[in-house]
């Protein structure tokens, strides 16, 4: 008799998500649920974004409820497949993803998408061979990254001569971010004929950036520009080309545009960056999931504005 | 019988030190210009936060603790000085006095909490190395303070002298860490507590004083270290010094130093940030993929310790 009881309350607890999902659907008025799954809330660039989806959401409160997490640093992957499952178990309806890899989450969107949760992907793209292997296409609304670099390294070229040897310093070397921007890099160098001297990994780090560019100037004293895959690449090289005295000599552009190095590029320090937009980046993902959720017809994916930031771009803009 | 073992370590330095040498002349030979005074200056310039942390850890680890948050406290003090600077206006000398001492105090309440209540360096250092990064985030808004080039005086070379304020700084920590590990009743004592705890409380030693004192030590130290790296880039980034620890204890162990406590050497340890400095600039020269890089990292910081643990003979289990 005891054991009957238990079977029954069991197989109760193994129903009762179901239920909430069919009456999530039955009731029209129930706004959907929207999980926002970030990067680092830890980086301005996210933090940003954040507080710009918190904001769209407060003024859209009827039409949706939005879940923000972030993970602790940019490459804990683990935290971030487990944050998923999370937002499986929650039940929301659509998941909004920066993902921290390009291919490590896609096992864990595939449990989402089975889940019958709209999946939409924003910031670095998902691998499409990897998503290919589970049958999954999941839109990316996002940046030209490697656009964005090109128009960053074709001004570079500009103020350069052909002929004049550049340093690349890309992020994480797995990210599909850092291959988009390091080849927008490689193609406007090549395309100008500046001579690469050489592409190294500073993942990310603005302290390792610093220490790479110097070693990097001490091999080729007569590197006249470097290109850094992000802005806190671009700080730390600009405090190596400082610490050398040759600030005269060598010019830096970045990505990103975060307010340090905005300010820079309006002092003249820092010669360029991109500017992503990245603080509508979510807006922009969580817009895109609404519309799909709606029963709109979209695209597969968006892709959203990169603007190149230059001295006289700002102050054109003031 | 202290005579022998003041001779032992003066060996150890020249294994050390012969290490370090072979990996200059490696790199010497595999690129155009490593020999050269601007990779001298290239490292000196990237040595005073990994020195200063790893004098801190080595006395950590000579009295048979272990430090896991000076990373994140690196960060925090950063965070501390930048965001007093740029957003509250805080004079510079009062803004790292407050960094630094942000430091002490991490350093303070780690090693109270470990020696009042008997609790593993391991696991309160690992909660720390959380609150400091949690903390360094708040300071900073979670966002890189760009400080600009007054605080990076302190990191550029002084003419005439040709070394910086922070490498003088980090130099003269090496040398009175030293001075007390080897010629103090404090050094003598610490190197008790790590090789027995038990013995020197028995001889009348009192071990809380001691704990509490090496690890507000390690906190200042990184604090100064925070100080350091924030001078060497000139903005303060809240992820900075992410894996400092497992640097320094790398240091701190090719210099010799025993993960059981004990044993260890100030100077070794300096060496072993220099073998750490020299293989990070002279893989970056070589310009090798990430991949080989970290590879040979790895592979170097166990050869060290082979090297080490051979010269001592396969019967000491100490390291």
């Amino acid at each position: 008799m005891t054991r009957l009881v238990l079977w029954v309350f069991l197989a109760q607890i193994l129903l009762l998500p179901g239920c909430i999902g069919n009456d999530g659907e039955t009731l029209p008025s129930e706004s959907p649920r929207i999980a926002l799954v970030m990067k680092s809330l830890a980086n301005e660039f996210f933090v940003n974004m954040a507080d710009a989806a918190q904001t769209h959401q407060s003024e859209n409160s009827q039409q949706y409820s939005l879940i923000i997490n972030g993970i602790r640093n940019e490459s804990d992957i683990t935290q971030q497949v487990s944050i998923i499952d999370q937002m499986i178990a929650a039940q929301v309806d659509a998941i909004v993803i920066a993902p921290a890899d390009s291919k490590a989450l896609v096992p864990a969107l595939a449990r989402a998408s089975q889940a019958g949760i709209i999946l939409v992907n924003i910031d670095n793209r998902l691998d499409a061979s990897v998503l290919s292997e589970f049958d999954l296409v999941i839109p990316h609304v996002g940046p030209d990254n490697k656009e964005g670099a090109r128009k960053v390294g074709d001004y570079l070229a500009s103020i350069l001569a052909a002929g004049d040897q550049v340093a690349i310093l890309e992020g994480i070397v797995s990210s599909i971010n850092s291959q988009a921007r390091r080849d927008g890099f490689e193609e406007a160098a090549n395309a100008r004929g500046l001579i690469i001297a050489t592409i190294q990994s500073a993942s990310w780090e603005q302290t390792k950036a610093a220490e790479i560019t110097s070693a990097v100037l001490t091999q080729h004293p007569r590197l006249k520009g470097v290109m850094a895959a992000n802005d806190n690449m671009a700080l730390g090289a600009l405090s190596a080309i400082k610490q050398l005295g040759r600030l005269d000599e060598i010019e830096v552009v970045g990505f990103d545009n975060i307010s340090a190095v905005n300010k820079l590029v309006r002092e003249g320090e820092i010669l360029a960056t991109a500017d992503q937009h990245g603080d509508l980046l979510a807006v922009y993902g969580i817009e895109f999931a609404l519309d799909t959720l709606a029963g709109k017809e979209v695209q597969y994916g968006r892709k959203t504005p990169v603007d190149l930031i230059t001295r006289e771009i700002l102050q054109g803009r003031d | 019988m202290l005579r022998r073992s003041l001779t032992n370590q003066r060996i150890e330095y020249v294994y050390i030190f012969l290490s370090l040498l072979l990996l200059v002349a490696l790199f010497g030979f595999t690129t155009d210009h490593f020999l050269s005074l601007q990779t001298l200056s290239a490292i000196m310039s990237q040595l005073p936060a990994l020195t200063v942390v790893t004098v801190g850890m080595t006395l950590v680890l000579i009295v048979g603790g272990i430090d896991l948050s000076v990373g994140s406290v690196v960060a925090l003090s950063a965070c501390i000085i930048g965001t007093a600077i740029v957003s509250h206006d805080v004079p510079m000398i009062l803004a790292v006095l407050l960094g630094v001492f942000s430091g002490t105090i991490m350093g303070f309440s780690t090693g109270y909490l470990i020696a009042r209540f008997s609790l593993p360096a391991f696991i309160v250092t690992l909660g720390m190395l959380e609150v400091a990064r949690g903390m360094s985030y708040l300071s900073s808004d979670s966002q890189t303070v760009y400080v600009g080039s007054d605080i990076q005086k302190l990191a550029l070379p002084i003419t005439g002298i040709g070394i910086s304020i922070s490498m003088i700084m980090a130099l003269l920590a090496v040398i009175s860490a030293h001075f007390v590990l080897t010629r103090t009743i404090f050094g003598r004592y610490i190197i008790a507590i790590g090789t027995s705890e038990t013995a020197a409380r028995i001889s009348g030693i009192k071990i809380r004083p001691y704990t509490i004192g090496v690890f507000t030590l390690s906190g200042t130290l990184a604090g100064l270290g925070g100080l350091f790296n924030l001078a060497y880039i000139g903005s303060a980034d809240p992820n900075t010094g992410i894996g400092l620890e497992l640097s320094a204890i790398a240091a701190a162990v090719i210099g010799g130093t025993s993960l059981m406590g004990g044993r260890g050497s100030i100077i070794g340890a300096f060496i072993g940030v220099l073998i750490i400095a020299v293989l990070q600039n002279g893989l970056a020269q070589l310009g090798l993929s990430e991949p080989s890089k970290l590879i040979i990292t790895g592979l170097v910081i166990i050869f060290a310790v082979l090297a080490d643990r051979f010269r001592r003979g396969p019967n000491r289990t100490d390291t």
